[in-house]
């Protein structure tokens, strides 16, 4: 199994399932940065209606084999679910469900379709400027250099500065813009 | 012969440049372009660990190698989530 194929089945599971969704982590970073490699298919899952992960996880129960066990994100408190391929490649998939988090409402509302020839369907992203804010957010290594790439390859200029430095400033991220912004090099 | 690791802006320079590259690269690509690297990437990605792991293990043996691939990938995922994640969410005091 491909990537594309393991993203495709997890879309089409939520589609099935009439569960608002969309695609985050290395897939939007890629689409708005620097392509790089990944391990996992992120998901991130609207909770409205009920109890919407389960029905999803049951579609994918013949490819993915889900860890039973819900973890919990220490910085959001938000739920993540967790499951490998069981063919190889063994791949990741990662279902967030959403939850009242004022940023991460704001994100779900604002995402936007596009569609992917390598998929093979239509698929929800965020915009980048969300893709900034939440990878500044969680602040690892590897999510700053996400956060500088997107900047570097959309350019200040054409994002909406305003709206990330916003939430910067309430979720105290402000410093890892300017340093992210500062690791850019003239172009 | 002096190396560039001697010279900490000369390798800042080169480290810019190499970025610049990339940046510019990317720019010129479209979004769904970029995409589509990244998953042929990933995809590739997984093939050369799958060879890197049968070297090491010295085996033939496909599906010895994944199960080699799978359990680095477990260990990662396990120092990556270390402190991110956690099974329980505490009660509020």
């Amino acid at each position: 199994m491909t990537v594309e194929e393991l993203a495709a089945a997890v879309l089409d599971a939520c589609d099935a399932e009439k569960v608002d969704h969309m695609v985050t982590g290395a897939f939007a970073v890629s689409f708005y940065g620097i392509p790089r490699s990944t391990k996992d298919v992120d998901v991130l899952i609207s909770l409205m209606g009920g109890d919407p992960i389960q029905p999803v996880v049951s579609r994918l129960e013949s490819i993915v084999d889900f860890d039973p066990q819900v973890q919990f994100d220490t910085l959001t408190w938000g739920k993540r679910l967790v499951g490998v391929t069981r063919q190889s490649p063994p791949l990741k998939v990662e279902l967030f469900e959403m939850f009242n988090d004022p940023f991460v409402l704001s994100q779900f509302a604002r995402k936007r379709q596009r569609f992917s020839e390598q998929i093979g369907r239509a698929t929800w992203l965020p915009t980048p400027e969300d893709v900034v804010v939440q990878k500044l957010r969680w602040g690892r290594n590897k999510d700053l250099d996400d956060a500088r790439d997107v900047l570097a390859v959309q350019g200040p200029e054409t994002l909406d500065m305003v709206y990330i430095e916003k939430w910067c400033a309430q979720h105290g991220t402000t410093e890892r813009l300017r340093a992210a912004l500062a690791g850019i090099p003239p172009l | 012969m002096a190396s560039i690791h001697d010279d900490p802006a000369a390798l800042k320079a080169l480290q810019d440049d190499i970025y610049r590259e990339r940046v510019l690269r990317a720019r010129k690509m479209t979004a769904e372009q970029r995409l589509a690297e990244a998953l042929e990437l990933t995809n590739s990605v997984f093939v050369r660990m799958h060879e890197g792991a049968m070297w090491q293990l010295g085996t033939t043996d496909a599906a010895l190698g994944w199960q080699e691939v799978r359990r680095r990938l477990t260990r990662l995922g396990r120092v990556h989530d270390e402190g991110r994640f956690v099974l329980e969410k505490p009660t509020p005091p």
